[in-house]
């Protein structure tokens, strides 16, 4: 027994036919698709991928947010084939290392992503198809790679649609940071996904205006933006760029939005510096829009400020928790019933424990497991219990509160989990660089180094030159990492970091920068 | 007002340095303590202000407040 997502797409496009689900900009033009629309080309997706043999099959996604990549993704999930969307910002390198570590047979990728082309199939041996998100022919004469139209044209050779996947079958493979500095991929069945989406206890008009502004490959944005809002018929209107925020909740006037407490900080910001003779009602229409009631956030700690400032414009924030593991809510104060400072009730599908301070997780929505990694598996799932890595508790009202972390992950307010140990690896190949350790601070990562002595006195470097020679390493390394990983801090030790009895640098002491006693 | 005050006037919006202060070596990140949101929020500013098409990829390289003031130039 369970809920498949094809259920949940399907009746919606039943009841909501001729509502426009996704609308778009193009060259400052608004396009739309209307729900029968979308289900019609999810079903040319999903027909094409049974017709071209690739039933059962890993499908990796790299794209930013578009019609085609969802409906893409769709086709994938309603039919018997697997999901991975992958960070389009993330370098090649690491795309390659995913796609491969996914067993991944076949790859939808965005046409602003072309550049990744010779490089994927050069690394990706088990791929066998490549098709572009676009529906303009592919130039080019390797076979593998073809357009999303070349797909959709494929399925018309058939009358076999897919079969219905079963509620336990893997319908989607997340990757999320792993504190061993490997990143993790999420397994999430077909009930996982369906019974969030069924459980976070909000809904709205048909055809209410969400703007999507997260990345689609997260979890909270693919579940709760997408097959959250489409489970309620509403619009999602997609975001082309970050730069174009503000301006596109002018244009597409949601009433819901999904932020990170990132998001929520930046638009303050321009709130605070607004002429104060400007009418609070006026200046709300010019930052939200018009019909902007309520933002939901979560993915890091949001400073209560915030939730009363932004009631001073008639827009509530409403805080929850979750992780991809869980699918990721956990928990939501909802519009009724919410509590300034917690991150709400436990979804009604959700049971909580606590072992020591840490949350505990049961639930329909919790994964299955993390993808060919049976150790990590078992240490996070016990006796049916998800271990969260959090620390937190339960108010006499029964809400969550989170008070502290149990793993060694930074969580950055655009909710991005880093795992410094990964970071850490990569600055560890500058030939300045002797130890290293990456913090999180002041809303960014800060590297932490002790130059290595030995080239110091060779180069007969002063502070100020291994100062630049460092901050230039690190400007090399920004360069081909997304915004979230970069390095936007510098500290030079002048001091070995302090270690432990078994000589692994002392993390919670990395702020300590004094000569160690001799002895 | 110059183009270059009403640039740094905006720039001061999202941190704690004046536009009197503010020297076009300072490095968003690093000086201004920008977050990567706050840094694309601004760009849509600039945009708006000054009527402009940015390009992701060419702003994505800008780190200071004078490489800035040069795209603006160039545009």
């Amino acid at each position: 027994m369970g809920i498949l997502i094809r259920d949940v797409i399907e009746e919606s496009s039943r009841k909501y036919a001729e509502i426009t689900a996704i609308q778009w900009l193009k060259k400052k033009e608004v396009f739309v698709r209307s729900y029968s629309e979308m289900m019609e080309q999810v079903e040319k997706v999903r027909k094409g991928l049974l017709a071209e043999g690739f039933s059962g099959k890993h499908i990796a996604l790299i794209g930013t947010s578009s019609a085609e990549w969802i409906e893409s993704y769709l086709g994938i999930i309603t039919g018997k084939t697997v999901a991975v969307p992958l960070d389009a910002g993330l370098p090649g390198e690491d795309l390659v290392d995913l796609i491969n570590r996914s067993d991944s047979e076949a790859l939808f990728l965005g046409p602003k992503n072309k550049a990744l082309l010779d490089e994927i199939l050069a690394a990706c041996p088990k791929l066998e198809k490549i098709w572009m998100l676009q529906e303009e022919a592919v130039e080019g004469t390797d076979k593998k790679v073809a357009s999303l139209a070349d797909l959709k044209t494929a399925s018309e050779k058939t009358d076999s649609d897919a079969q219905r996947p079963k509620a336990d079958d893997v319908a989607t493979i997340i990757f999320t940071s792993g504190t061993t500095g490997k990143s993790k991929g999420v397994m999430l069945t077909q009930n996982n996904l369906a019974t969030n989406v069924a459980a976070v206890e909000f809904t709205a008009e048909p055809g209410s205006v969400v703007l999507s502004v997260l990345p689609i490959h997260h979890a909270f944005c693919l579940v709760m933006d997408w097959l959250k809002g489409f489970s309620l018929g509403l619009t999602l209107a997609i975001n082309d760029s970050l730069l174009h925020m503000v301006r596109n909740m002018n244009i597409f006037e949601p009433s819901i939005m999904l932020m990170v407490p990132m998001m929520i900080e930046t638009i303050y910001k321009r709130l605070a510096s607004a002429d104060p003779a400007i009418p609070k009602k006026m200046l709300g229409t010019k930052v939200f829009g018009r019909n902007l009631r309520i933002i939901f956030t979560g993915g890091a700690h949001l400073d209560s400020y915030y939730i009363d400032k932004f009631a001073e414009y008639g827009v509530d924030v409403l805080e929850g928790y979750g992780m991809s593991e869980c699918s990721p809510v956990i928990s939501s104060n909802t519009p009724d019933d919410h509590k300034i400072g917690s991150i709400g009730r436990p979804l009604s599908n959700v049971e909580i424990s606590f072992d020591n301070g840490e949350i505990l997780v049961k639930s329909s929505s919790v994964m299955k497991g993390y993808y060919k990694m049976p150790q990590e598996t078992a240490e996070t799932l016990k006796g049916g219990w998800l271990h969260t890595g959090d620390k937190g508790y339960l108010d006499e009202d029964g809400f969550l509160f989170i008070n502290g972390r149990v793993k060694n992950l930074i969580i950055l307010s655009n909710g991005e989990n880093i795992s410094p140990e990964e970071i850490e690896n990569k600055l560890a190949l500058g030939e300045l660089v002797g130890e290293v350790i990456v913090t999180g601070e002041n809303n960014g990562l800060t590297a932490r180094i002790y130059p290595e002595q030995e080239l110091v006195e060779a180069k007969g470097l002063d502070e100020a030159m291994i100062q630049a020679e460092l901050q230039a390493f690190l400007d090399q390394y920004n360069k081909n990492q997304p915004t979230y990983r970069q390095i936007t801090g510098l500290v030079v030790r002048k001091h070995p970091f302090i270690r432990s009895a078994t000589k692994k640098i002392k993390r919670q002491e990395a702020m300590i920068d004094e000569a160690l006693p001799t002895v | 007002m110059t183009q270059e005050m009403q640039f740094k006037t905006i720039v001061a919006q999202y941190c704690k340095v004046t536009p009197e202060e503010m020297t076009n070596s300072m490095r968003f990140r690093e000086d201004l303590g920008f977050s990567s949101l706050d840094f694309m929020s601004f760009l849509g500013e600039l945009e708006d202000t000054f009527d402009l098409e940015l390009e992701e990829e060419d702003v994505l390289k800008v780190l200071t407040v004078e490489e800035a003031l040069e795209l603006l130039e160039r545009l």
